[in-house]
């Protein structure tokens, strides 16, 4: 018998219906019912206009958007003839609010998702805490706005440099904010100092806490997520930056990889209209976000996690809050190598004058966001949106499932309504 | 052309785009004592069992009595109202969970919902919005599926006439609305609206989505995207665009409305005037560059190190009408102007279209409504005109069954 559950309190809705035998999940197909026509809508416009268009595609990684598209319009400049050189203090400026964005998007979802839904699989009585994630995002939000005027939904990139000179007075303003939002981590969240954590080098480690933290991986393990949710080993990270090592994962085994290998297929949907279409590099499969990129980096703790329990939910889950303190540190350091005198924004040649196509690569909070832009003396004839979710949680057949689909396969319903939301699911942008 | 130029004058100097900060001792007086009145009345009610007491929740969020009156002070001064109805506002705040919201989302990017979860705006303000007797909000509260959907019904039923409806996101009407169901039933989105707002005390359209169809109704609108004032008729409705609206403002509506059970003031585009009485380029920090002939030429220039005017950089200040140049965002941190990113008229119908560009106005085929400025007033002017005719003539219907008159001559 087909089931179908609606899955909210996420970024829009999607549905999953389930067929479900011998009370486990035989398979799942997954639809995404919301369309807006981002694509269609970017069509025909100046290629600038598409900075202040792609950010309102989500409202919780629209920075991720942005920097996409900058990215991929400066890659058309470069294949028009006129590449742009970018000096350190622009990119670690870009890299620095990336950064935030995805420790804010982080935040909420272990406060918003994990806790309350494991919580309520393991009949747990823990009073919640959701109003942290509100205010820790709220001083991540602050750090953003610093730099790019506002969050969510900032235009501060353009091609060629930010718009944003900032003085040492707003330097340090961010700084104070990062240091703010590591204490309370520090102190609301993980019970110990960042330092220790990120020294940890085995699950066993997790145990040395009484934190929120090391609740969510004791109500892992008693819900039996290190045995669940497991999906196909194999990851994928394309986005280029500090603190990502792009690369193809199969098990263990890192290869290089290529944006241009992605694109992006029907789904299937046999019960209800989808506006979604699945992410496939090189025809297959692969999961993206935190671990993917933690495994890329050959994190201790991660390899550790992977080495027990494999690409499990608890090794998604762990490695997604790993990865929060690790972009904690980085964010501490990019900061602290902005040379504030260099230049924000170099002009590059007039955009009328650009004909040619681009490609934009960014590592957003849930796995790689790949813009494509085709551009006509500078106005877009074409663009096309590949985002994470697409990856993780599109709709296959049976015989060749998803990472989510397969995921699924072979638990309970309650489980597998726990395990979809540990790729934390956009709907938003997977429809765009 | 002079004609033009005087329609656009008109226009801006109206009555509905006028923001009268006076009404009088009279008036004032007599509006103390009602909203006195109700206050005692709200006091009286019980909060919904399951909400907490906001006086002890502040206290545990660190919030002093003293800073509390401080915003209370604040919000007083942005509703526009005299300071002796402090104590008041402050009531009114600490009231809030008797005022039942819904919050809707549609065709959307969820925006709004991460600005009101405390990402943005001043601290006691989310606070607040964490805890007023948010009925309904898909993103934010504990159910979820099925249990969720009967929670709506619920807080329908209960509250039948006496919610404030908040809708964030477009309504697609193409294709039958199937660019966007919702719920088991995939209920279409207007289908949706239609049948939530049938029995809200008011209608609030939060970000430019909800208001102005926004991003997804821009050209070529794939969707046939429209804001809910397109749509919904014969119900009071305030819209708070903006991409992402201001959470500062969605608050201050609500509080005027447990102040007063009533509707604020409201612009010919149904916005409160509270909030969108103030043209961005009138308390922008950079006016006095503005003014000195002194511009950003070019992203990166001396001008842009020194703060200058970014009119000739596509600024859309001008033609801008928000209260973000004084309230700013993220906690009063920054906003785009603070880092030399101009304005782009996000609180402005079809601004995608029309405001949405790098290039300089004078450059593209808008205009800013003083005249003088420029050579020409063109359709930009015109475009608004048409709106604010339509617009008028909801704004009389909602004022109206809002029991809402507007006695004072200019």
């Amino acid at each position: 018998m087909i089931t179908k559950k609606l899955i909210d309190k996420i970024e829009g809705e999607a549905c999953v219906y389930f067929d479900i035998k011998d009370r486990v999940v035989d398979f799942a197909t997954i639809a995404f019912p919301n369309f807006r026509g981002i694509q269609e809508i970017l069509k025909g416009k100046n290629a600038l206009d598409a900075l202040v268009i792609t950010p309102r595609v989500c409202g919780i990684c629209g920075h991720a958007h942005l920097m996409a598209t900058v990215r991929a319009i400066e890659d058309a400049y470069k294949n028009g003839g006129y590449e742009i050189v970018l000096n350190q203090k622009i990119q670690k400026i870009r890299e620095f609010t990336l950064i935030m964005e995805t420790i804010q998007n982080h935040l909420k979802w272990i406060y918003l998702t994990i806790m309350p839904e494991l919580a309520q699989l393991n009949k747990s009585t823990k009073i919640l805490t959701p109003l942290k994630s509100a205010f820790g995002s709220s001083i991540a939000a602050r750090a953003i706005a610093t730099f790019a005027g506002q969050w969510p939904h900032s235009s501060y990139m353009l091609p060629g440099g930010i718009t944003c000179d900032p003085t040492n007075i707003d330097a340090l303003k961010a700084k104070s904010y990062v240091d703010e939002l590591t204490s309370f981590f520090e102190k609301e969240s993980l019970g110990i100092g960042i330092e220790e954590f990120l020294a940890f080098e085995s699950c066993k480690d997790f145990k040395n806490m009484d934190s929120d933290i090391s609740f969510i991986e004791e109500e892992l393990i008693k819900a039996g997520m290190n045995k669940k949710g497991f999906s196909h080993d194999r990851f994928i990270v394309l986005g280029n930056h500090s603190y990502t090592n792009p690369s193809k994962i199969n098990q263990t085994r890192i290869y290089c990889a290529d944006a241009m290998c992605v694109e992006d297929i029907d789904s299937y949907s046999p019960n209800e209209k989808t506006y979604a279409k699945n992410a496939v590099y090189s025809g297959s499969y692969y999961e993206a976000g935190s671990l993917a990129r933690q495994m890329s980096l050959n994190v201790p703790i991660v390899k550790n996690m992977h080495r027990r329990y494999k690409d499990s939910a608890y090794s998604r889950v762990m490695a997604r809050i790993f990865e929060l303190a690790y972009l904690l540190k980085e964010s501490n350091s990019i900061l602290d190598d902005i040379d504030i005198s260099e230049a924000s924004f170099n002009a590059p040649q007039h955009i009328n004058a650009i004909t040619a196509t681009g490609i934009g690569v960014v590592e957003a909070p849930r796995g790689p966001l790949v813009h494509k832009v085709s551009l006509e003396k500078g106005v877009i004839k074409e663009y096309k949106i590949i985002t994470p979710t697409q990856f993780n949680i599109g709709s296959s057949t049976k015989s060749d499932p998803t990472p989510a689909q397969k995921s699924m396969i072979g638990v309970s319903k309650e489980d597998a309504l726990f395990i979809f939301r540990t790729f934390d699911v956009c709907s938003v942008c997977t429809t765009h | 052309m002079a004609d033009r130029i005087e329609g656009v004058k008109k226009l801006f100097t109206s009555k509905s785009a006028r923001v009268e900060t006076n009404m009088g001792d009279a008036h004032y007086e007599k509006l103390f004592q009602s909203c006195q009145a109700r206050i005692e009345e709200l006091k009286t009610q019980t909060p919904r069992e399951n909400r907490l007491d906001i006086d002890s929740f502040l206290d545990d969020q660190g919030v002093n009595r003293r800073d509390f009156m401080k915003w209370a002070s604040a919000v007083t001064g942005m509703l526009m109202l005299p300071s002796s109805f402090t104590p008041l506002v402050a009531d009114a705040a600490l009231l809030m969970n008797r005022a039942p919201v819904i919050w809707l989302e549609l065709s959307d990017c969820a925006g709004n919902t991460e600005a009101i979860l405390r990402s943005d705006g001043p601290k006691i303000d989310e606070i607040l919005l964490d805890i007023i007797s948010l009925e309904f909000n898909e993103t934010i509260m504990a159910a979820s599926g099925h249990q969720a959907e009967k929670q709506l019904e619920d807080a329908i039923h209960t509250f039948k006439g006496k919610y404030l409806l908040f809708v964030e996101g477009a309504i697609p009407m193409g294709l039958d609305g199937q660019y966007g169901t919702i719920g088991a039933h995939a209920e279409t989105f207007y289908d949706h609206l239609m049948r939530i707002s049938k029995d809200a005390a008011a209608v609030v359209a939060v970000g430019s989505c909800a208001t102005f169809g926004g991003v997804p109704a821009a050209s070529p609108n794939p969707t046939q995207a429209v804001g809910v004032m397109d749509v919904l008729k014969g119900k009071p409705l305030i819209n708070i665009p903006a991409c992402p609206a201001n959470p500062a403002n969605m608050v201050g509506v609500i509080i005027h409305y447990i102040l007063t059970g009533q509707v604020p003031e409201l612009d010919s585009l149904l916005r409160p005037k509270f909030a969108f009485g103030y043209r961005i380029h009138d308390n922008c920090e950079r006016r006095a560059h503005f003014d000195a002939g002194e511009f950003v030429e070019e992203w990166g220039d001396h001008g842009a190190k020194h703060n200058h005017c970014l009119y000739k950089v596509g600024c859309k200040g001008p033609m801008t009408f928000n209260n973000c140049s004084i309230i700013r965002y993220n906690e009063g941190v920054n906003w785009p102007i603070g880092v030399g990113r101009g304005c782009i008229g996000c609180s402005e119908p079809d601004f995608w279209d029309k405001y949405a560009h790098e290039r300089p106005i004078s450059s593209v085929n808008i205009k800013a409504p003083t005249g003088g400025v420029e050579k020409t007033v063109d359709e930009f002017g015109l475009g608004l005109l048409t709106a604010a005719s339509i617009g008028i003539g909801i704004h009389a219907v909602a004022s109206v069954i809002a029991g809402k008159t507007e006695n004072k001559e200019y």
